[in-house]
């Protein structure tokens, strides 16, 4: 392949491509991430933040492949610590789902109802079990657990320094670290019984924060396929005017379009009820069924560059893959969207919102 | 582009669309149109069939719409309209349109030639025809496709020449819906030669029933008559029924297609097939497979919903968003036929326009004979992908 030295006067990287090396370059980029005042930086949301806005920040987040977990600080585990009336730690925050995790009483009632152990003198817990691939565990301040008690649902925190940690990550090598708890003692202070809906709540939370974060690397892949298209020649005209390459990419702009809007539709909502249900699940469904045809377009038009560091497509593009399978990939959540469905509850369904 | 197209302001870029909030209003609305549409179904005309828009006609079930203020909602009431909007308008006709109720013989009325005359009409045609669409008694076709002129109106030949007190037309109109049960078609003809094909093109609403009109039936595959081939054999229009501006043609006909290109009809074609794919399972219970392949194709069909109401929405606040309405049409056009398909694949199904009228074999036969068509009707896609990339320079 040839591609690099064909015509020179075209930089492989657009002139308005996102400048990686520097940003990454920084040793505190998760700081900068959540000082507002940082210059160049996507700044957390405030904490009364609309819901809009939260997934506003959260796509600029996925837009600029921004190296810290902001949606899942803003849009995730900070409301359900306000929801249960726990502190919310200054600092990036991360979560996990986990209703594998075994969990005793630290204090089990002398005089039990029941099975030895199924009551306690207070809410202190002894968690034993893995959190697996927990978002930016590594960097955060506090993780937001969620999972089953002997007593129901549970939410409690910890710190990573609690647990044994074996970093991981993702396509894109954002950090997904393994926890191991090995009977750790939660104090009570720090636990909080929860109703199932605020489980399924939190489930909800995280398919639209990633939703967010797609949108966001989706329209990433637009510009960046745009700018390339527009500035590089082939047979002496831009690839831009090309019937072939115009085809292809107003698909790569209708399919994301299309999952935007369907992030969109869900920022009204509150996380309760049937509507944020249906428009949430569409949300990630979309989200992640469109991430393969908006990855390929945006290589395929890129051409060899696309598939190197040298552009900063990659960012998005293994980001995409990634974020697709994370928080229920597409057959999860259109299972769930799909369920309840009867021929006569189809279209009610579809009109729930607005 | 800049980040800051992106931005939750820049509401008319390609890929923002506008938000969507239904008034109150459309709530009632909406349930006031499904009961209407359950007394229709009781009655035996309300059908579940697919593709309703195009092929369901039923002048009766379009006059009953009408008496509930339903057709031409959109038309001011000193016209005989509803005053209502193109949001209230939008609930309505996709209430009807998933329902698979018989909407095609007032559709193009109440669709294009309504807000076409109001916008570019004058008073004495205004008077004349926006009381009759309302009503649900004046029926319009479009002539704007010929043979040689799809996607590319530029190039039609039907001629209007200057006689004594109007014109007269010469030329034949191709794809013409409804001509042999419509009452009159808007025909785009060229008014003189001029060095840019897209000057010289005017717009006439033509009687179907005038001296020189001869409507000749072009059979579907499926052997349905629907559209018609319209041979204009100097046939005299008078002055008074040039639509708008001579000259203007162009540029009124590519107004109409954003009207045209966005709708609910753009999507929900075949969303009939479906409903009766759920009803089939609902006899056995659903794979896990077949359960995500419903709920891919039902969030698909919620997204693009969503963008099809931000194009009603911004038509509502006056903006033109053709490059939107493009893309709507695109990608909705195509889900309607990838629907076929993967109902098909849902629950394999030998498609049988011999089974059952209403049975799901008959449904699928019906949509799949009418699939090649959801691409083509309204701008082919290839076409509709190059404003798409045209709009998103311009932006």
């Amino acid at each position: 392949m040839n591609t690099h030295t064909v015509d020179t006067g075209t930089p492989f990287i657009p002139a308005d491509a996102y400048d990686t090396a520097a940003f990454y370059a920084e040793a505190d980029a998760i700081a900068i991430v959540t000082n507002a005042t940082a210059p160049d930086a996507v700044a957390l949301p405030s904490e009364d933040a609309s819901t809009a806005e939260l997934l506003a920040a959260a796509r600029e987040a996925g837009h600029r492949a921004v190296p810290a977990p902001l949606a899942e600080t803003a849009l995730v585990a900070r409301p359900l610590l306000r929801c249960v009336g726990l502190p919310v730690p200054d600092g990036p925050l991360s979560y996990a789902i986990a209703p594998e995790l075994t969990i005793r009483y630290a204090h089990p009632a002398a005089s039990a109802v029941g099975s030895a152990g199924s009551s306690g003198d207070d809410d202190t817990l002894l968690v034993t079990g893995t959190l697996r691939r927990v978002p930016w565990a590594r960097s955060a301040t506090a993780v937001v657990v969620l999972a089953t008690a002997p007593f129901g649902p549970v939410l409690f925190t910890l710190t990573p320094d609690q647990a044994v940690l074996t970093p991981g990550g993702n396509l894109a090598e954002e950090p997904r670290d393994d926890l191991y708890l090995a009977t750790l003692e939660i104090p009570a202070s720090r636990v909080r019984r929860i109703s199932p809906e605020l489980l399924d709540e939190a489930r909800l939370r995280a398919a639209l924060a990633r939703s967010a974060l797609i949108a966001g690397a989706a329209e990433r892949c637009v510009d960046l396929t745009v700018a390339h298209t527009t500035a590089r020649t082939q047979f002496g005209r831009p690839l831009s005017h090309f019937q072939a390459v115009k085809q292809e990419e107003a698909r790569l702009i209708e399919e994301t379009a299309l999952v935007r809007t369907a992030v969109q539709a869900a920022a009204p909502l509150d996380f309760g009820g049937p509507a944020a249900h249906v428009a949430i699940a569409a949300a990630k469904t979309q989200a992640s069924a469109s991430a393969a045809e908006i990855a390929r377009i945006a290589h395929q038009l890129h051409g060899a560059i696309g598939i190197t560091q040298l552009s900063p497509l990659h960012l998005a593009t293994t980001r995409l893959w990634s974020w697709r399978d994370e928080d229920g990939d597409e057959t999860y959540w259109a299972r769930r969207l799909a369920r309840p469905l009867t021929a006569a509850a189809l279209w009610p369904t579809l009109t729930t919102t607005p | 582009m800049s980040p800051s197209t992106l931005s939750p302001t820049s509401t008319l870029s390609p890929i923002a669309f506008p938000d969507v909030a239904l008034p109150e209003s459309a709530r009632r609305l909406r349930a006031e149109v499904r009961a209407f549409v359950d007394e229709e179904r009781a009655r035996g005309t309300v059908l579940g069939r697919p593709d309703s828009w195009l092929a369901g006609w039923d002048p009766g079930f379009s006059r009953r719409l009408a008496e509930r203020g339903w057709v031409g909602m959109a038309l001011p009431t000193e016209y005989g309209g509803a005053g209502r909007g193109f949001l209230d308008r939008y609930v309505v006709i996709e209430e009807l349109l998933a329902a698979g109720a018989p909407v095609s013989a007032h559709w193009v009325s109440d669709r294009q030639a309504g807000p076409s005359i109001l916008q570019h009409g004058t008073e004495e045609q205004r008077r004349f025809f926006l009381p009759r669409i309302a009503a649900g008694q004046c029926f319009f076709s479009i002539g704007m496709s010929e043979k040689n002129s799809g996607s590319d109106l530029a190039s039609v030949a039907t001629r209007a020449e200057r006689t004594a007190d109007g014109w007269r037309l010469t030329g034949t109109k191709m794809w013409t819906g409804g001509a042999h049960v419509n009452d009159y078609a808007i025909v785009l003809a060229r008014t003189e030669d001029a060095e840019d094909k897209h000057a010289g093109l005017s717009q006439f609403i033509v009687d179907l029933r005038a001296s020189g009109v001869r409507v000749e039936p072009i059979h579907l595959m499926s052997g349905e008559h629907r559209f018609n081939a319209v041979h204009l054999e100097g046939v005299d229009v008078p002055d008074g029924m040039l639509l708008g501006q001579q000259g203007d043609g162009w540029k009124q006909v590519t107004g109409e297609l954003t009207f045209e290109r966005s709708g609910p009809e753009r999507y929900l074609s075949t969303f009939p097939l479906l409903v009766s794919l759920l009803r089939e399972l609902e006899q056995q219970p659903a794979t896990a497979e077949q359960l995500a392949q419903v709920g891919i194709l039902t969030a698909r069909l919620h997204s693009i919903r969503r963008l099809s109401l931000g194009v009603a929405a911004a038509l509502d606040a006056g903006h033109s968003p053709d490059t939107q309405a493009a893309l709507v049409k695109d990608l909705g056009t195509r889900l309607e036929g990838a629907l076929v398909d993967t109902v098909r694949s849902i629950l394999p199904t030998p498609a049988d326009p011999h089974a059952t009228p209403g049975s799901h074999p008959e449904l699928l036969a019906f949509a799949l004979l009418h699939s090649p068509g959801y691409t083509l009707r309204g701008g082919t896609n290839e076409i509709l992908r190059g404003i798409i990339t045209r709009g998103l320079e311009q932006h």
